[in-house]
């Protein structure tokens, strides 16, 4: 009996073209767009080496020690600067047609003229403040230690030393493109609430001719709802599946090492999101789009608070109201494939889990509550 | 006009979908201009990065040292708590965090070869910044240390504090003028096109579903209104949609920037959204004589102005695409709309040189609009040749 009515829902749900749509194409055409626009987020972030000038005069000509500082910072694999060494005018126009940042000029101080101020402008001016005031150092020690001349001061100076050490933070790269994706799957999966709603709508003899039909059928109904359910939830765990290997695979996006979690949290969200949509669908008494537009509402302001669309929001919330963040279905499956891939302990995974289930049992057992034991006089 | 009665009618039945875009265009121009206007600086301005300092100890050489940090960075309050740190780097709300290790300052008094930890984002252009900084105030210390024997901590940071001050001035190109700030208009504007092209694609296709129904086009040709009279109140209708969604988006802004309003740039971005209003209403007349269902109607038009915005920089700004996506979006009208957008909000003069490349680009969303319509007239003639 189960498997007969679970194929035949599964056939009735996947010849519903529009669902269809909703809960697998338009993911994939949006994670698609994500990756578009995004792709370059991380490149635009990383540091180039910054195109600049010297206006190649006489006074520059005679400061060998400034020369080659800034030849040595403009060679190598990490290098500062890519440095172009050219006649005044000519640097002016580089300027004007942004082919540069900024050029350096030598005459009794050394200067730069730049179009406008940015990071890239004031990185040249903190190299260029460290040859005066290195310089400067140099005079007052000279002035304060004669004898330092003599005892490798000039040795000293071009010994420059790193004073900074990387630590990790985490295994992971702080690569803040994944958040929007990982909000997106969230989304996703709540988009499954879609499915909940059609099975609740297809069950209650109220709502629609079919479920009229199946309430005459000699089967217990909250069989024929479990049964559905099943085939609802296999089918967007499959749809989500196709979406992770895309992302996975075809936009290469980082999941971290623990894929068997990815995985589980995945399935609890297609949990969460068709028992979402059910629980919506017996609750609402409504028409069908007043169903789809509360569904619609609750996972748009979820998204949008995990950081959809501007994922500083998902910080914000977080920040400023921490409860916020753990009621929110889509943060909480957001947060769970976040703390999987940056964390490197569980702790906060777990909760984000467990917050998972309390909200999927509450779903499942008040549509339970809310859709038993219904008769009706006539239909 | 019957026939003009009709259209406005079928917008009112849709009005609803309609209207949550513009609700959700609105409440999103409400947050964009309660986050207030920067003003613009017309010198050079020195860039601050936000950093997290944590220290083990407290000693002369440290207060010294944070107080030259503070001149090129923001530090931010974050708990010391790995967690916390993480989603603080993560999110960027710093980008460098520093910690001094214990016993730092009296190795480093003994002219030994100690490092100060950092996490950092890898490879970020912040990072490279602070790192300047930090290194030149150490090297700087470590040359007084090494070549002044005993020198006190005191005495160094005096030292340091003289010569740290020393700074390259910093020239202006002459060209560059300072202009009204226009982010918030341009902000608008770009976002304007995704409410404006989901309103217009909703809006027409759901007329045209009407009059391109098989039996209901047969029952208006039999009607003794003449076709070309119907033709003509169609379009009138359909022009008047368009051109009453443009007019109460763009009456939006006079709201929210009613001080801005008067000056040259936003004439030209109000012109400019007028000839990308066209572009998309041809757009949407193509759409609606393809569309067969109306279930398809909302799966359409979020592909289709969702696509064009997220490529051509509504939602990321153009200059963080790529070449290549930013190739792909020229061959859409919204692309040429933002592109157009941030030209004249630096535009300083209204010369003819300048307003060339901007007529320029309105000329080619204008061609999107003349050949997205020639395509639907073909389109519509050969489905009526069809039915």
């Amino acid at each position: 009996m189960f498997l007969h009515i679970f194929k035949a829902r599964l056939k009735c749900l996947i010849r519903d073209r529009q669902m269809m749509f909703w809960t697998l194409l338009f993911p994939l055409i949006l994670a698609t767009f994500f990756n578009m626009a995004l792709g370059n987020l991380n490149n635009t972030e990383a540091f180039h080496p910054i195109d600049i000038a010297v206006a190649d005069n006489a006074q520059y000509r005679e400061n060998q020690q400034f020369r080659s500082v800034l030849k040595e910072v403009s060679e190598g694999d990490d290098r500062i600067f890519n440095l172009t060494e050219t006649d005044p005018q000519n640097a002016e126009k580089l300027l004007a047609d942004g082919k540069i940042k900024a050029y350096v000029t030598v005459n009794s101080k050394v200067g730069m003229t730049v179009r406008e101020s940015g990071l890239s402008q004031n990185i040249v001016r903190a190299f260029l403040n460290s040859y005066s005031q290195t310089s400067s150092a140099v005079t007052s020690i000279v002035r304060e230690n004669p004898a330092s001349l003599r005892n490798g001061l000039i040795k000293e100076v071009s010994d420059r030393k790193e004073y900074t050490k990387e630590v990790s933070g985490s295994s992971a790269e702080p690569n803040n493109v994944l958040n929007y994706f990982y909000s997106l799957i969230a989304m996703s999966c709540l988009y499954g609430g879609f499915w909940g709603l059609k099975e609740v709508a297809d069950v209650q003899a109220d709502l629609s001719t079919r479920a009229a039909r199946v309430n005459v059928a000699p089967v217990h109904k909250l069989k024929v709802f479990l049964y559905n359910m099943c085939a609802a939830i296999l089918l967007h765990f499959s749809e989500m599946l196709v979406l992770l290997a895309y992302l996975y695979f075809g936009l290469k996006i980082d999941f971290g090492l623990k894929t068997a979690l990815v995985l589980l949290t995945t399935f609890a969200g297609s949990i969460l999101g068709v028992s979402l949509g059910a629980f919506v669908s017996a609750l609402v008494k409504k028409g069908e789009g007043v169903k789809v537009a509360v569904l619609l509402a609750v996972t748009m302001t979820g998204s949008f608070l995990a950081g959809m669309m501007v994922q500083e929001i998902k910080y914000a919330v977080a920040q400023n109201a921490p409860i916020l963040s753990y009621l929110n279905p889509v943060n909480l499956l957001t947060d769970a494939f976040y703390s999987l891939y940056y964390y490197d302990v569980m702790t906060r995974y777990g909760w984000n889990m467990a917050m998972i289930g309390a909200y999927a049992l509450l779903f499942c057992t008040g549509t339970y509550f809310i859709i038993r034991r219904q008769k009706y006089a006539s239909l | 006009m019957p026939v003009f009665r009709l259209c406005m009618k079928i917008i009112r039945k849709n009005l609803s979908s309609m209207m949550i875009y513009i609700a959700v265009f609105l409440i999103l121009a409400t947050l964009l201009s309660l986050n207030g206007t920067k003003t613009q600086e017309t010198g050079f301005s020195q860039v601050k990065t936000n950093i997290a300092f944590f220290s083990e100890e407290n000693s002369p050489l440290i207060d010294g040292f944070r107080s030259e940090l503070s001149k090129t960075a923001n530090f931010v309050e974050v708990p010391d708590e790995t967690e916390k740190l993480q989603d603080a780097l993560y999110f960027r709300s710093v980008t460098y965090i520093i910690r001094i290790p214990k016993g730092f300052t009296q190795s480093f008094m003994s002219g030994k070869n100690v490092q100060i930890e950092k996490t950092v984002v890898p490879n970020s252009t912040s990072n490279a910044y602070v790192d300047l900084t930090v290194n030149q105030y150490f090297n700087t210390a470590a040359l007084y240390v090494k070549t002044v024997p005993g020198i006190t901590q005191e005495n160094l940071v005096q030292h340091l504090k003289t010569d740290l001050e020393n700074s390259t001035s910093v020239a202006m190109a002459a060209d560059t003028k300072a202009n009204a700030n226009q982010d918030f208009s341009v902000y608008y504007f770009n976002y304007l096109s995704y409410a404006l092209s989901s309103v217009l694609v909703l809006g027409i296709s759901a007329i045209m579903l009407v009059f391109n129904d098989k039996n209901l086009s047969r029952r208006n040709f039999c009607s003794p209104l003449s076709a070309g009279k119907i033709n003509a109140q169609f379009i009138l209708a359909n022009l008047v949609f368009t051109f009453v969604c443009w007019a109460v988006m763009v009456g939006f802004c006079f709201l929210f920037d009613y001080r801005n309003m008067m000056i040259g740039n936003t004439a030209y971005l109000i012109l400019n959204s007028f000839v990308f209003t066209l572009s998309m209403s041809s757009i949407s007349f193509l759409i609606g004589n393809l569309m067969k269902e109306r279930s398809a109607i909302s799966a359409v038009c979020n592909v289709v102005t969702l696509g064009p915005c997220f490529i051509s920089g509504v939602f990321v700004p153009q200059e963080l695409l790529s070449p290549t996506v930013l190739k792909i979006a020229s061959f859409t009208p919204t692309y040429w709309y933002v592109k157009t957008n941030n030209q004249i909000a630096s535009l300083s003069s209204f010369s003819l040189s300048a307003l060339s490349p901007i007529y320029c680009n309105m000329i080619i969303e204008a061609g999107f609009a003349v050949a997205f319509f020639a395509v639907s007239m073909v389109v519509g003639k050969k489905k009526r040749m069809s039915n």
